[in-house]
């Protein structure tokens, strides 16, 4: 399926939807990226295309507002739009699957770190999952056929659950939030939400994911997948700070809706990027901008001077071009540090929504960058990102370049990746495990199932939870593309 | 004051050293390590520390709980990078207090001590934002590559070594009487917090987490004044021996059932990502029977059966690791055949754990004395030799536990230019 228009080389403003009135067929989605090349091949696709295409087009939303008179209208949490009927029923979905925290009550004993009561909340969420979904948004996902129905709603339902962490390894990343925004544009692809609502969507049910992932990260302690320690923007997310310094760009003429967004400069009402270090003035925005509510939590978890555990939010505070940089910059970076690691996207499953296919407009395939953390690409596998020429930068360009929709969004690579970097799906059977699996270092080469030692009796079995995996066969063991022993150093 | 003592100076006062200081540390570093076996015979008094991930104000308050180098004697078990802010400062530090004081400190490899892991978890980012090149992180790798697999603590007493420290306010005073202890905590203040008496071995099952289960039969012992912690000093107890304490950074692994083998390993490697190498630095012990995959995507998971099965065969007392946050800082299993230490306490800045070191003291009779011996394989444990593995009884184990050092006396760096995406 390729259901974005592209219009002359330009990449598209909106997502495309899908034509209801001809049949489709949907998929379970399946992990597809199982190693460097199958990134490359991620890079290139109409899924990638969608994806970017879907984040700019929600966070064009996220900017202030002038309008013809020139009267400014800031865009604040606490002056949401018009919340749709469709919007006010994921709301409801959000609730309840909140409520099932009262259900799954954190465990009190004895535990190493991540709480293992997460896991029952989280197989509460798997066996309300269809059931919420049918009964708040039944009317809008109606198929003709049975079949065709429940192959929508497991589609869907993948991206739904694939949103709220591990239950193995209790932690959670920027690979869950990234499968919710998916989540999300798979309702837009079937025509859930009206065009002129992505503000609606953002601050309606966007926010209030983000409030359910914090409530679950403090309630059941989960790890920052893969966590980078200090050199990560954030343990856990990362839309909040492209929505939120959308929020404090210069307002735009909402009508424009090919006119780039501004790449600098700021509301005139907004805070100052260094205020991040104030915390006072952190407690006055929180409400109000996506960005200051994802600070206020590491203020809340964390203990310690802002600029050692937050070095690099820390340095973006610096930035002297407003608001409309660091959205620029925030975007850059999520394709970079994001969609283009392959320890975050490797999970990321592909159906008809969201599909395995080459994206024709995908002028160039990505180079070596990305390829640097995965593996079966170089011997070397670890030598630093490759310098691009005429900067000085170690984190050079890599070059998948799009149509203009795009501009400025090249991937590049530098600080550590924020989620997990492959602890493959299949890598471990569930069992009840008391005491392992939360505040892990993941093996950043591990793909899928590791081969089994012959004569131990280890087998490697499907993971039950697993969103990305629900009803297929686990990928099968890849051939460990490391077992390639390495030269000597010297 | 020689250079290398400048050096030290400078980095306690966490200021990294000019890049070709480091470069000069690092070849310093290599020659040392170079002939240092696998696995490193270490004699007690040894205070034996986890993962420190570049948290270097807390490796003040380590060195302040434990005491310095060189009057301590220390064994580092890795993980000395990534994630923390200063994983450079820690790192460069503990190598240079390594080639002052070779005697006196021992690294071994932690998971982290990795190309391919440091370019992920941060020390990479680090060293760039903090030298502008990689040269200083490439430097750091080809040491890493030089470290010991493991440790063997040798001439470790079953008793603690007397000590004057006072017991904590909030405990019971009763601890002051109590002897025959096999377990000590004390906190920051080098004040008692509490003591478990060492059982019957048939009742040893019932100890798995003491700070957790503070409610053993105490007996009488001998309080003394407060005052320093004996930790490494030569405080002269006239316990046994115990068998070896074998440390290493993650665990045990299918492929390895003797020290000899480990041994035989070459190591002057990157971390390959499987075999025994690999699982000895990614390993984590589970409750499990046998072998188990692991969540990490390397290593194994390995239960109490294997482990008592490895000590028995290689007359240990105890394995030592870290590799695993505990909440308490420390965390023996298996009937006290196994214990994780950590090092880095509120991890991450938000985990509230606290952090512990383990000092086990010096058997009085010296009878496991040996030099500090290169590529030693086939050496056989002699002090062992009139005893059926079954009796060997652990180290006495003293136990420190301290908090996140306090953050007011940081000063703020400056402003460094942000990466390529916002300029
Ligand atoms: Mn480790």
């Amino acid at each position: 399926m390729s259901s974005s228009q592209d219009q002359g080389g330009r990449q598209s403003t909106f997502l495309g939807r899908l034509d209801r009135s001809k049949p489709h067929s949907f998929s379970i989605p399946a992990k597809k990226i199982n190693d460097g090349d199958d990134l490359a091949f991620f890079l290139a696709s109409t899924a990638y295309r969608d994806l970017i295409i879907w984040l700019l087009q929600l966070n064009r939303s996220m900017f202030p507002t002038r309008d013809d008179d020139g009267k400014i209208a800031p865009s604040d949490l606490t002056l949401p739009p018009p919340y749709s009927v469709r919007i006010q029923s994921l709301q409801r979905i959000m609730q309840a699957l909140a409520g099932l925290i009262d259900k799954a009550p954190p465990n009190t004993g004895p535990r190493r770190f991540g709480n293992v009561a997460f896991r029952d909340w989280f197989k509460l969420a798997e066996t309300e999952a269809a059931g919420l979904l049918q009964q708040n948004l039944g009317d809008a996902l109606q198929l003709e056929s049975e079949e065709g129905n429940e192959a929508l709603g497991g589609e869907l339902i993948a991206y739904l659950l694939g949103s709220f962490g591990s239950a193995q390894r209790l932690d959670y990343g920027t690979g869950h939030e990234l499968s919710f925004l998916a989540f999300l544009g798979c309702l837009w692809k079937l025509g859930v939400f009206e065009q002129g609502e992505e503000r609606g969507i953002v601050m309606g049910v966007v926010q209030p994911y983000l409030e359910l992932m914090r409530t679950l990260i403090l309630t059941y302690t989960l790890e920052p997948a893969g966590s980078h320690g200090v050199w990560g923007l954030d343990d856990h997310s990362f839309a909040p700070y492209i929505f939120g310094s959308a929020q404090f760009g210069p307002a735009i003429d909402p009508k424009a809706v090919n006119m780039p967004v501004p790449t600098e400069g700021s509301l005139q009402a907004a805070p100052s990027p260094s205020t991040v270090v104030k915390k006072d003035i952190v407690a006055d925005y929180k409400d109000s901008n996506m960005y200051f509510a994802a600070i206020q939590f590491i203020y809340d978890v964390k203990k310690g001077p802002f600029w050692e555990h937050s070095p690099v939010l820390y340095d973006i505070s610096d930035i002297k071009d407003g608001w409309g940089k660091i959205n620029k910059g925030m975007l850059k970076m999520y394709a970079a540090e994001v969609l283009g690691k392959f320890p975050v996207v490797q999970h990321f499953p592909f159906g008809s929504f969201f599909a395995w296919e080459r994206d024709e407009m995908a002028l160039r395939q990505t180079s070596s960058v990305h390829m640097q953390q995965q593996p079966a690409v170089s011997k070397d596998v670890a030598q630093p990102p490759t310098r691009a020429v005429g900067t000085t930068a170690p984190w050079a360009q890599a070059g998948r370049t799009t149509g203009s929709g795009m501009s400025g969004m090249q991937a590049s690579t530098r600080m550590a990746t924020m989620r997990a970097p492959w602890a493959g799906n299949a890598t471990a059977p569930l069992r009840p495990m008391s005491s392992t699996t939360s505040n892990v270092t993941t093996a950043p080469w591990a793909t899928a199932s590791r081969p089994a030692l012959p004569g131990l009796g280890i087998v490697s079995t499907a993971v039950p939870w697993s969103a990305g995996q629900r009803g297929t066969q686990p990928p099968p063991p890849t051939g460990a593309p490391w077992a390639k022993k390495e030269e000597a150093r010297r | 004051m020689s250079d290398l003592d400048k050096a030290i100076a400078q980095l306690r006062a966490c200021r990294p050293i000019p890049e070709n200081q480091v470069r000069e540390l690092c070849y310093k570093a290599r020659e040392l390590l170079i002939e240092e076996g696998n696995v490193v015979s270490v004699d007690a008094p040894v205070t034996i520390c986890g993962d420190i991930h570049g948290q270097f104000h807390d490796l003040m308050e380590l060195f302040r709980v434990g005491g310095d180098v060189p009057e301590t004697n220390y064994l580092f078990m890795g993980d000395f990078v990534d994630r923390g802010f200063y994983s450079l400062e820690s790192f460069l530090l503990l190598l240079c207090l390594k080639v002052r004081y070779p005697d006196r400190i021992t690294l071994i490899r932690g998971n982290h001590e990795s190309r391919q892991i440091t370019t992920v978890y941060g020390f990479y980012d680090e060293c760039l934002r903090k030298y502008g090149s990689a040269n200083v992180w490439r430097y750091c790798c080809e040491v890493f590559d030089y470290l010991a697999l493991g440790a063997l603590v040798l001439g470790a007493s079953t008793e603690l070594a007397p000590t004057n420290a006072s017991i904590a306010a909030d405990s019971q005073a009763s601890l002051a009487e109590m002897e025959d202890v096999e377990i000590e905590i004390l906190n920051s203040a080098g004040q008692i917090m509490n003591r478990l008496g060492r059982l019957p071995k048939q009742d040893q099952s019932q100890m798995t987490n003491p700070s957790s289960s503070p409610s053993q039969t105490q007996e009488a012992s001998q309080n003394g004044a407060p005052g320093t912690g004996a930790s490494g000093s030569s405080g002269g107890s006239s316990g046994n021996s115990t068998g070896a304490v074998l440390c290493v950074h993650g665990g045990l692994s299918p492929l390895i059932d003797t020290i000899d083998k480990i041994r035989l390993l070459d190591r002057k490697q990157e971390v390959p990502h499987e075999g025994a190498m690999c699982d000895l630095l990614w390993s984590d012990p589970d409750d499990i029977d046998g072998w188990g995959l692991s969540p990490r995507g390397a290593g194994f998971l390995f239960g109490a059966d294997i482990v008592k099965c490895f000590n028995q065969k290689n007359d240990l007392s105890l394995i030592c690791r870290a590799h695993q946050l505990v909440m308490e800082g420390f965390k023996e299993m298996f009937d006290n055949t196994i214990v994780t230490v950590w090092s880095a306490p509120n991890y991450c800045y938000r985990c509230g754990n606290v952090a512990a070191i383990l000092e086990l003291s010096e058997d009085g009779s010296n009878a496991g004395y040996a030099p500090r011996s290169n590529g030693d394989v086939g050496r056989s444990n002699g002090i062992l030799q009139d005893r059926t593995p079954e009796q060997i009884m652990g180290p006495g184990r003293r136990y420190r536990v301290f908090d996140a050092a306090p953050q007011d006396s940081r000063g703020m760096p400056a402003k460094k230019p942000v990466a390529d995406y916002f300029l």
